[in-house]
Order: C-alpha cells, then sequence, then structure tokens
C-alpha cells in the first residue's frame, strides 16, 4: 500500500534492492537466527493523515476488492509453478516445463540454457521471468538479444506470456520495467553507463556464446552489470574450445570450475578434449540445462526437391539477351562503380522471373537516368522488348502445377512486381490467390494467413523472415525464383518444413535454362546441397566462405566481369561451388568429431526429449 | 480465479466506479468508463492531465471486456451465422452523415454519431494485463476506509442510542524471502477502546451491513488507546505467530548463500593475490559485487506491508 510508489519509483518496493534500504522508519528484528522481520508502517502513517484530517475515505467494495485481488494473486508456496494458471494462450511442452522448475528450484534463477535449436529456450526464459514477475521477486529485467531478434522477444513475451516488455528504441525506453534490446546498443555510450548504474532483478542473454570471450566488450559489459537472475541462452556453449564454457559459467557464477588456472589442470587436457569428465559434468549440472532432440535427430519429414527446367519463350528470350547486352555495355561504360552496377544485374534477374519486374526497375532507372544521356534511349528499347512479351513461361508452368497438386501451396518471389502479376493471373484463371509480404502489418498478414488456411489454395510470398508465417498445414512450396543468398533460402523452407510439419514437404524450383537461374539453382541445389542440409549447417559453411564478400555479392561480380563470355562465367561459378562444396564437406566432417569429447559431457547435462511432428 | 469470479469481480468493479454498462451477458461486459476507471485503466495520463489543466469536459473510452472468451466467440459465431438485422435509419441520419464527413475531413470523430467504432476488445483472463489493471485500480481506490456499521432495523428505537466503538482494521501480506518466496494473507482488528485484537477481521467485516455516514441514535465510545499503539499490538501478535513457524527453508537459504559466497571467495582471493598491484582494485570492487549480488539473491527475511486499512465503527464496546 504505497500510493505514492507508483511505477516511477516503483523499485523502492523490493526492499531487496542490494543498494537500497526500506522506505520510512522500518522497525527490524530476528524471527529466527539470519531472518530479520521487516514491518512496512507507511499505511499507518497514511491513515493517520486522514484521520487527522477526517477524510479523504475510499469505497468499501473496492476495499473488497482489493482484498480479493490479493487473495487470487496469493503466492502461497515456495516451489509450485504460478504462471502457469496465468497463461490461458498457450501450452509448453513437459521439458520446458520441468527446466523451468529445475532453473527455478534448484538453480536459483542463475542458469545456461542450452538446449538444441528448436526445443523453446525462449520459452523456458519466458516461464522463468514470468514466474519470478508473479511471485513478485522479479519487477526491472533486461533482456539482451541480437538485433534482429528484438521485436520477435518482444511480441513473444507479450503474446504468449502477457509480459509488458518494450524495445528499447529511444533513451527513455530504458525506464520501462522490462526492456529488450540489442546487445551492441547497450554496451555502447551513453546506453552503457545507464545501463550499469542499474539493479536488475533479471537479466537474460540470448545468443551467448557470443560471450565466449573474456576480452570482448560484450563480456566485460555483461560483467560489470548488476543483476540478481541470470539467464545465458545458446545451443552452442562451445564452438572452438573449452575456455569458452569456463568463460560463460564464469560470468554466470565466477568460482564454479574454480579459477582460470585450476580448470585447466583439473578438466583440460587439450583445447577441446576434457578429463575428470565426471566431476566436470556435475560442475556443469548446477549451473546448465541442455536438452536434446532424441536420437533420431529431430523428426523431420522429408524434403522432396524438383528442379523444373523451362525454355523461354522466344520473346523471353530477346529480352533475356537485351538485358544481358544492356548490362554489358553499362559495365563497361562506368568501370568501378559497383554499386550501381549491381542493380543492373538485379535486372538481369528479373527478366527469369517477370517482365513486370524488369518493366518496373526500367520505368526507375528511367527517370533517375539525366535527359540528355543516350542511355534513355537505350532504356526505352527495352520498354519496347517487353511489349512484345504477352505471356510469362513460368506463370503458366506455375498455374500447371498447382492444378496437378490440388492442395495448399505457397509460392515465393523475390520481386512485388511479380507478385502483383502472378495474383492477377491466377484470379483471371479463376484460381484463389492471397499475397504476403514484408511491409503488411500484423494484423493484415493475420488475415491472409487465416485466408489461405480456410479459402485460398495459394499463397504467394515475397518474405520468408519473420516468424508469424508458420506453415505446417503446407506441404507445397514453388520457388518462383530463387535468392541469392542462401539463408533467405533456407528461411523459406523453414516456413514450410519444420517442427510440426507431419507430411513430406515436396520443394518445385522453377529454373530457365540458359540464364543466370540456371546457374544459381546448380550452385545451391548441387554444390551446397542447401535443400538436404540440416538446420544450422548453412550457418556455418557460410561463416567460413564470406569472409570478405557475401555469395550474393561475389555472384553479382562473377556475372559483370564474365561479360558476354558464357564459358568464363561457368567456369567461375563451377569454382565457386567447389570450394563451397568443400566447405561443406569439412563442416559436416570435421566438427562433431572435433567436439565429441566436448559434447558428450555436454550431452550428459540434461536429458532427450522425443519432438515428434 | 475463474471465469465466474472473475465475471462477478468485474461487475463490482463497474458498478463501484460508476461505469456505465451498455451491454452485457454472462461472458462479456460492454462499458464506457466513468473518469475515474478510465483514468486507471487507459494508460492516457497525458490525456488526463490535459482535461485536468484545461477542465475540458472528458471524453472516456469505451471498452468490450470479455469475462469468458470462450462463451464470448461462441456466442459471437452463432450471432454471425444468423442474417443480420437491417438496421432502421436515425432520425437525422443526413444531418449524421454531414458531420461525419465534416469530422473525417477534420480529423475529429465524435464517438456519439460513430457508434459502430472499433472498440477495444479485452480478455480478461486470470494474468491478463487489463484484469491486473483491475486489481491496482481497486486496491488504489479500496485503500483506507471509515465505516460505520448498519443498525439493524427493529432494535431501533426512536429514544435509544447505541453504542459503537472504534476498530482498527488491517489486511496484512506476510512475505517469506529468499531466492524464492511465499506469502500469507493476515486480517487483524484492534479495539481502539480496549486494545482487544481480533483475527480474521476482515470475514467478520464482511457479514455486517457498512455505511459511510454514522447512523442516527448511535454514539461512539471514547477511544483509550491510539491508532500506532493499536498497530503495536497487532505486529506484536502477528511476531508471535511468525516466531512459531519452521525456518528450514531460511536455513536452507541461509546455506546456498554462504556456499555461493565460498565459491567466488574462491575464485576471487587469489585472483586478487595474484593480480599486478594496478588491477588489484578493479578486481576487489567486482568481487565486492558479486557479493552484494549473492546477498540480494538469497538472502532469508520476512517482510510485511497492508494491503488496506480502516477505521471500522462496530456495535458495542469491544
Amino acid at each position: 500500500m504505497h500510493p505514492s510508489n507508483d511505477s516511477a519509483n516503483g523499485e523502492q518496493q523490493l526492499s531487496s534492492s542490494p543498494s537500497g534500504a526500506g522506505a520510512g522508519t522500518p522497525k527490524r528484528k530476528l524471527l529466527h537466527p539470519g531472518v530479520e522481520l521487516h514491518f512496512d508502517r507507511a499505511w499507518l502513517q497514511q491513515l493517520q493523515e486522514r484521520v487527522d484530517r477526517n477524510g479523504p475515505w475510499d469505497d468499501w467494495t473496492l476495499y473488497q476488492l482489493a482484498v480479493e485481488a490479493e487473495q487470487s494473486k496469493l503466492v502461497s508456496s515456495f516451489d509450485d509453478l504460478q504462471c502457469l494458471r496465468s497463461l490461458p494462450s498457450f501450452e509448453p511442452m513437459p521439458h520446458q516445463i520441468s527446466t523451468a522448475r529445475k532453473v527455478l528450484h534448484e538453480m536459483s534463477g542463475r542458469a545456461i540454457l542450452a538446449d538444441e535449436v528448436g526445443l523453446g529456450k525462449t520459452i523456458e526464459a519466458g516461464l522463468v521471468l514470468k514466474e519470478y514477475m508473479v511471485r513478485g521477486l522479479v519487477k526491472r529485467a533486461l533482456i539482451l538479444v541480437p538485433a534482429s531478434l528484438v521485436l520477435q522477444w518482444v511480441r513473444e513475451l507479450n503474446t504468449k506470456f502477457g509480459i509488458s516488455a518494450y524495445a528499447q528504441k529511444k533513451d527513455h525506453s530504458w525506464g520501462y520495467d522490462v526492456v529488450v534490446a540489442s546487445m551492441d546498443t547497450a554496451k555502447r555510450d551513453p546506453h552503457r553507463d545507464k545501463l550499469l548504474n542499474q539493479d536488475y532483478d533479471m537479466l537474460i542473454i540470448d545468443e551467448a556464446h557470443k560471450l565466449k570471450n573474456k576480452k570482448t566488450t560484450n563480456y566485460q559489459f555483461v560483467n560489470a552489470m548488476r543483476k540478481k537472475y541470470c539467464l545465458l541462452l545458446t545451443a552452442t556453449p562451445v564452438q572452438n574450445d573449452l575456455d569458452e564454457l569456463f568463460n560463460l559459467i564464469t560470468l554466470l557464477k565466477p568460482g564454479q570450475l574454480g579459477g582460470q588456472n585450476e580448470f585447466a589442470a583439473n578438466f583440460v587436457v587439450d583445447k577441446r578434449l576434457p578429463k575428470n569428465e565426471d566431476q566436470l559434468q556435475e560442475a556443469l549440472q548446477a549451473v546448465m540445462i541442455r536438452n536434446r532432440r532424441g536420437d533420431g535427430g529431430i523428426h523431420f519429414t522429408k524434403r522432396i526437391v524438383k528442379n523444373i527446367r523451362l525454355k523461354l519463350s522466344a520473346e523471353e528470350q530477346a529480352l533475356y539477351d537485351a538485358v544481358t547486352n544492356f548490362v554489358r555495355e553499362r559495365f563497361d561504360e562506368n568501370q568501378g562503380d559497383w554499386t550501381s552496377m549491381l542493380s543492373l544485374v538485379t535486372l538481369q534477374r528479373e527478366v527469369c522471373s517477370s517482365r513486370d519486374a524488369v518493366f518496373l526497375t526500367l520505368v526507375n532507372m528511367f527517370k533517375k537516368t539525366p535527359e540528355d544521356s543516350p542511355v534513355r534511349a537505350k532504356i526505352w528499347q527495352l520498354v519496347e522488348v517487353i511489349r512484345g512479351i504477352q505471356a510469362n513461361t513460368k506463370a503458366e508452368k506455375a498455374m500447371e502445377l498447382v492444378r496437378e497438386m490440388n492442395d495448399k501451396v505457397i509460392i515465393f518471389t523475390e520481386y512485388r512486381a511479380t507478385q502483383e502479376y502472378l495474383l492477377q493471373y491466377f484470379r483471371s484463371h479463376n484460381m484463389v490467390a492471397v499475397p504476403y509480404r514484408g511491409g503488411m502489418n500484423r494484423g493484415k498478414k493475420d488475415w491472409m494467413m487465416d485466408l489461405f488456411r480456410g479459402r485460398a489454395q495459394v499463397l504467394i510470398a515475397t518474405e520468408a523472415g519473420g516468424e508469424g508465417i508458420n506453415l505446417q498445414f503446407c506441404h507445397h512450396m514453388i520457388n518462383f525464383d530463387l535468392p541469392w543468398n542462401p539463408m533467405r533460402v533456407e528461411q523459406r523452407i523453414g516456413r514450410v518444413h519444420r517442427l510440426g510439419q507431419t507430411s513430406d514437404v515436396h520443394i518445385y524450383n522453377l529454373c530457365t535454362i540458359g540464364t543466370i537461374e540456371e546457374h544459381i539453382v546448380s550452385l545451391l541445389h548441387e554444390k551446397i546441397n542447401l535443400f538436404e542440409l540440416v538446420i544450422g549447417e548453412l550457418d556455418h559453411i557460410l561463416e567460413r566462405f564470406e569472409k570478405n564478400e557475401t555469395l550474393e555479392q561475389r555472384l553479382a561480380r562473377l556475372l559483370l566481369e564474365a561479360g558476354t563470355n558464357k564459358d568464363a562465367l561457368k567456369e567461375g561459378i563451377d569454382e565457386l561451388g567447389s570450394s563451397l562444396s568443400r566447405i561443406r564437406d569439412e563442416v559436416e566432417l570435421d566438427e562433431p568429431v572435433d567436439l565429441g569429447a566436448v559434447d558428450a559431457v555436454l550431452n550428459a547435462v540434461g536429458q532427450t526429449i522425443e519432438v515428434r511432428p | 480465479m475463474n471465469e465466474r469470479q472473475i465475471h462477478k469481480f468485474v461487475q463490482r468493479y463497474l458498478e463501484a466506479t460508476d461505469c456505465r454498462i451498455v451491454e452485457k451477458s454472462p461472458a462479456h461486459f460492454q462499458v464506457k468508463l466513468s473518469p475515474r476507471a478510465d483514468r486507471d485503466l487507459t494508460n492516457r495520463p497525458y490525456y488526463w492531465s490535459f482535461v485536468d489543466r484545461t477542465g475540458a469536459e472528458p471524453e472516456t473510452m469505451s471498452m468490450l471486456l470479455v469475462t469468458d472468451k470462450n462463451k464470448y466467440d461462441e456466442a459471437d459465431a452463432a450471432a454471425k451465422q444468423k442474417p443480420p438485422v437491417p438496421q432502421k435509419p436515425a432520425a437525422g441520419s443526413a444531418g449524421a452523415a454531414g458531420e461525419a464527413a465534416f469530422g473525417r475531413s477534420f480529423g475529429y470523430l465524435n464517438s456519439t454519431i460513430n457508434p459502430s467504432a472499433r472498440m477495444a476488445r479485452e480478455d480478461l483472463h486470470f494474468g491478463a494485463r487489463r484484469l491486473e489493471q483491475l486489481f491496482q485500480s481497486a486496491k488504489l481506490g479500496g485503500s483506507y476506509l471509515c465505516l460505520f456499521q448498519e443498525p439493524e432495523k427493529r432494535t431501533s428505537h426512536p429514544l435509544h442510542s447505541t453504542a459503537y466503538s472504534a476498530w482498527l482494521g488491517v489486511n496484512m501480506k506476510v512475505e517469506f524471502l529468499c531466492d524464492m518466496k511465499r506469502e500469507e494473507i493476515h486480517s487483524f482488528g484492534i479495539s481502539l477502546a480496549t486494545g482487544q485484537c481480533l483475527e480474521q477481521f476482515n470475514d467478520r467485516l464482511l457479514q455486517h451491513k457498512m455505511t459511510p455516514k454514522l447512523p442516527p441514535n448511535v454514539h461512539t465510545a471514547k477511544n483509550a488507546i491510539t491508532l500506532n499503539k493499536a498497530a503495536s499490538i497487532a505486529e506484536g501478535i502477528l511476531e508471535r505467530k511468525l516466531r512459531a513457524y519452521d525456518y528450514g527453508w531460511a536455513d536452507a537459504a541461509a546455506r546456498r548463500l554462504e556456499e555461493e559466497l565460498s565459491t567466488i571467495r574462491h575464485y576471487y582471493e587469489p585472483l586478487i593475490e595474484g593480480a599486478e598491484e594496478e588491477h588489484r582494485p578493479l578486481i576487489a570492487e567486482q568481487y565486492e559485487r558479486r557479493q552484494d549480488e549473492i546477498r540480494w539473491q538469497y538472502e532469508p527475511r520476512v517482510s510485511v506491508s497492508a494491503t488496506n486499512c480502516g477505521i471500522f465503527y462496530l456495535q458495542g464496546i469491544g
């Protein structure tokens, strides 16, 4: 009962804060050796004041309601999970609940959650946070995650757990009780000092393997923060050597594995070879939970991939050639200006998708070109070639496929214009299709999903990112065109082929022969074997491959430099391909062997979960 | 709280705060909030400070409060199956439409001419944020009371005066804290006339009809003890009860605390010793911080605060 103690200075309510003494003049006495009894008497003072002034007095009904509310929220036992009854919108899985219990009751709220990918570390962390909040043990919490995951965390905490979490956007956002921010922002000035001057009841760090190195600013920043409870989330507590494990655990509980030298002496033979495994495992068990998928690995259904090779019509081929020449000429004219060159490559990719996509880019390019430039006329010529095209070979094939399947199907394209064209094309053939794109607001996205689930056979999407689109009920996808960034392809597949998918998934790649697309499909499919990779593997491959330049950039460079020389292009791409498949083999071969001994210890911490679709 | 309890709770809240219930079923309420409820529930501090500063007529919000989601959705779906009832055009609808058009172009929307405006739907399940706000609002508006017991009708004789005495009633929340937590509620009533202390006082109050006004033909006995003294009596009784509790949980927490402290001591002490002179203060400071964190996390303690309290005048000399 602190009427003056609203959320602004509500921190005082946590009289346990290390620096803060209780408000007012508390009376302190011992109830039991080491157990202080503290009476908060602020209420008495308030009451006396009202008696003296003869009011104002409150309402009798509200008084009773306040008592009933307190009774209903009463935390009557130390060790049950109170939060479960206040989460009507979803049901956590049994291993998530048991993990939360363990963190709360055996680890006192400081733990590393090291589940394998896809078992729901976020849910486990959410359960722990919610439970502490329900019990009034946590009021202020900070969640540090990679920038790309901030909104996802905010949404998840709000919708699943009913926790008012805010994404840190402006300086004042730090004032909210539960804030989600990117690590990169938080550790930078002026935010850094502000956060280091706070007492956080709980700190959660996602992708905590980024804290494996003691010397990094990330590590030092987290080490310097004042926190009561702390959760570190990572699927890969050890990526390279055992020191990473030591650093991570020392951040959470210094001394748990002894000092640095002790650790090295007691537990390390070589950087990837532990000794005294039993003791190490015991020490780990006190701070880490690692749930793994059952032995059969994840029970994913099969992916059946089919490349459908298509020959462009004469008109389309004419456009492709015209555009290729155009790109060639521009490249020769302004050697070196890479940024403008990249948009030219886009043009070439767009021809493989639809004339509408090319048209839009050309119009924009026309607008940007100075009026007196001879290039304008050339662009206009291309537009003339576009006029000659009446049909879209790929769209016809896609329609044929959709009719054959007679089942829900999602079609992905990179281009808005292609999406519009396809929507119209399908509509004119009496096929119901709904769009989905990144720019839609949440409500509209949800609505489109509902339509697809209920009425439409086809969903045409330009965006695969965002966790909002879970399409386990759909077993077919058509890649109308392919992104050059393999991660984006994996994201697309991940929308359909994920936990909860009960059928085999059919993936169709539409691929026009004699174009750049043909090379891309062969590169992604045959060389990286993208469509059959285990989740997470692609990450490793790309991390090693893309040292200076992304795959996308390298492809663009190759394409431009090869010009009209088809052999040179093929040669370059083959070279890319073989270095990719070499890396893939390395990744597949060496990693598990290398960390085998470490994994054995890690894996003994926690349980095996059979996740069935 | 189950759905029925929540429904009842919400109904009593709405009535107590003078909200206008526009429509209701056993699964929902559609309400126009009272200014008081609006202040507590709609998170519009800027709007209300504007109203307070300018004295403008406040426009409160409407809400659809769903207390039983499943039942409401079922009923809603059933209603949608039926063909819509043709709407009778309201008198002067042309005028209203005109006004609406003006409204659109001037960016002004009056809720009275736009009754179909989207109303925020709130599902009030246990644990829902909006319900939590209702709880908070109830607490804010029900903290300090001064009430009189209503005399039973038949005993009232015009010349007869009944003696009342004042009681301090207080509902206390006891929190048993360490890295975990448990709570209890204790309700005490202390007679300011005699110092007698009753437990479960709140239940006793609920048996009477209470009124904020001093009833006729009633006189109040003089207080013999101060509020301060009365509070001390209650605290003393509570303390005696608490002393008899089992503190196994606290001993366990203290053991955890010691273990944790010794773990970090084992880590930091050699580290500080082995460090170069210039780095020592920094590491020592870090050690200090870790120790503080551990105490903050584990230290067992019991903390007592009041949920709400009041002066209650009850019949008889307590």
